[in-house]
Order: structure tokens, then C-alpha cells, then sequence
């Protein structure tokens, strides 16, 4: 556990998270429209006869930058635990959307995780594996604070 | 931790988002549906079962496999993926026409808007239907497995 709480590999995997987080968000902050149409293929809060398209717009239009937000936080070692809990929560949710399109048979075949422009990761299980990582990293930021008060 | 500085992250991130959208020029119009283009053709499932009823051509956007294992009977396959293929062995009984209705998996299917408008550029109108076989289906209308009907 002593490694876990050590101030330095804390900062380094605050900066790989925050590394990773930041590069998720460039493509889908480029291409609205474009992350627009995967948040829809996931078929989760519409466009459907409950939710009209503002809700998936608009989650498509402000999720890309509350990602680059926290993790531009995450690389300054600002609000890290903060941001850290923040991000475990959008993986949360997202391991979620993704296990439950498998669990409805919903192809998604780009999931909309960094590059929009060239072919995409497949939504699937190794998908969820390697976020279910970055989960455990992001929650260890989140609750398991560096022992040297200072070094955060 | 401070529940107060992931508000204000998730507010600034959201804001920022919106503030991009409107202003940068690349944003999207929160309200439209990203998947119609202006001059689509949407009609519901009761008005596609009064074309079904009179005779119309239906045309399966989805992929083969999937066309394979059920779709609205008498519907020809002109999948996304294939439609360069298969269409010149169709054009023949699709031009002139003008009750052609396309459609695919539903909502977060955006085959049958493609198709519809490739068969558009080439002159040929064509419908969609809202919500797709899914719509179909849950009006209690029939699919139909059509042994041979899938080739071009």
C-alpha cells in the first residue's frame, strides 16, 4: 500500500490520467456533431420518443470539454483528488453505457473513446477491461491521498 | 475532498462546452437531430403501413446478417456498407419509383438516412421511417424471413 500513497507515483499517474483524459477530448471537442452521432448510436438518452435530441446534443457538446477540464486539472496536480473522483465517475458511467449495449446486442462499432476521424475502438468487453484500469487509477487518486501532505 | 470544486469543474467544463458550440463556428445546432439533413424524408410507422398496404417497396438498410434473420416482408437489402454493390442489380425497380421507404435498427440507426439520401443524389426519392424496425415491430406489424431475397 506504501507505493500506492507515495507522493511521486501518485503525481505520475496523475499525469498519465490527466495525459490520457486530455487527449480523449481533442477529437470530440473538434467534432461535435460527429461525438454527437456515437453518444446516439449508443441509443442510452436518446434521440427516441423520450428524450428529443437536445439531450444527447447537449451532453456531446459539453462532456468533451468537463474530460479536458479534469484532466488538464489532473496534469497540474490542481483539485487532483476532485478531478480524479470526477473522472472515476465518467468511467463509471461509461463502463455502464458500454456493458449496456452489449447487454442489448447494440453494435457499437466506433465508441466513441479518442479518435472520431479514423475507424474507432469497438464497444466490447476488452473496452470495458482497459477503462475498468483507469477507473482503479482515477479512484486511487481520488481515495487514497499521497502521505506527504505537501507533494499534492 | 470538496464536493463544491467537482460543481464547479463540471459547470465550467459545461459552460465551456456550450461557449465553444455557439461561438467556434465547428458547434452543432443543439436542438436538431444530427442524423436528418434538411429535405429528409421522415414518416411515421401508420404511414408507412398505408404505403406497406398500397403496395410501397421497403428497402432493409441494415447489414446483411441482420436483414437475413428477419425483416418487413417483400423488403429488398440495400445495406449502408453494400450499397455500392448492390444497388445496380436494384436501380431498375427503384427508379420511377416514388413509395420508396427506407429503414434500419431504430433510433440510433443512421443507415437508413444514408441510403435514403445516396438514393436521392441518384434520383430516386425515398422516405425513412421513424424509429425504424423497431417502430415496426412494436405497431405489431409482421417480418417476414425471405429465403434468397438477401442476394443482389
Amino acid at each position: 500500500m506504501t507505493i500506492l500513497r507515495n507522493p511521486w507515483m501518485q503525481r505520475a499517474l496523475s499525469l498519465v490520467m490527466g495525459g490520457v483524459f486530455i487527449y480523449a477530448s481533442l477529437d470530440k471537442i473538434w467534432w461535435p456533431e460527429r461525438f454527437a452521432r456515437i453518444v446516439y448510436h449508443y441509443q442510452i438518452i436518446g434521440p427516441n420518443a423520450l428524450f428529443p435530441p437536445l439531450a444527447p446534443n447537449l451532453l456531446a457538446a459539453t462532456l468533451p470539454w468537463i474530460e479536458a477540464l479534469a484532466g488538464f486539472m489532473l496534469v497540474l496536480g490542481v483539485w487532483r483528488r476532485e478531478s480524479a473522483l470526477l473522472i472515476a465517475f465518467m468511467l463509471a458511467v461509461f463502463v455502464g453505457a458500454v456493458g449496456w449495449t452489449l447487454y442489448q446486442g447494440i453494435d457499437i462499432e466506433n465508441c466513441g473513446c479518442f479518435s472520431l476521424t479514423t475507424q474507432g475502438r469497438h464497444a466490447g468487453l476488452a473496452l470495458i477491461l482497459e477503462d475498468l484500469i483507469l477507473l482503479a487509477g482515477a479512484a486511487l487518486l481520488a481515495f487514497l491521498p499521497a502521505k506527504k501532505p505537501s507533494s499534492r | 475532498m470538496r464536493i463544491g470544486r467537482i460543481v464547479i469543474l463540471v459547470l465550467t467544463g459545461a459552460l465551456s462546452g456550450l461557449a465553444w458550440n455557439g461561438l467556434s463556428g465547428r458547434g452543432m445546432s443543439l436542438t436538431r437531430h444530427v442524423f436528418i439533413h434538411e429535405g429528409d424524408d421522415i414518416i411515421d410507422v401508420t404511414e408507412a403501413k398505408r404505403r406497406f398496404d398500397r403496395g410501397a417497396l421497403f428497402i432493409d438498410a441494415r447489414v446483411r446478417l441482420v436483414f437475413e434473420l428477419g425483416h418487413v416482408p417483400g423488403a429488398v437489402l440495400l445495406s449502408e456498407d453494400e450499397f455500392e454493390s448492390l444497388f445496380p442489380a436494384l436501380e431498375s425497380r427503384l427508379r420511377g419509383r416514388l413509395d420508396i421507404v427506407v429503414y434500419c435498427d431504430g433510433y440510433g440507426c443512421e443507415s437508413s438516412h444514408v441510403v435514403a439520401r445516396k438514393l436521392k443524389r441518384r434520383g430516386i426519392p425515398a422516405s425513412v421511417l421513424d424509429n425504424g424496425l423497431p417502430a415496426w415491430i412494436e405497431a405489431g406489424h409482421t417480418t417476414r424471413i425471405e429465403a434468397g431475397t438477401a442476394k443482389p
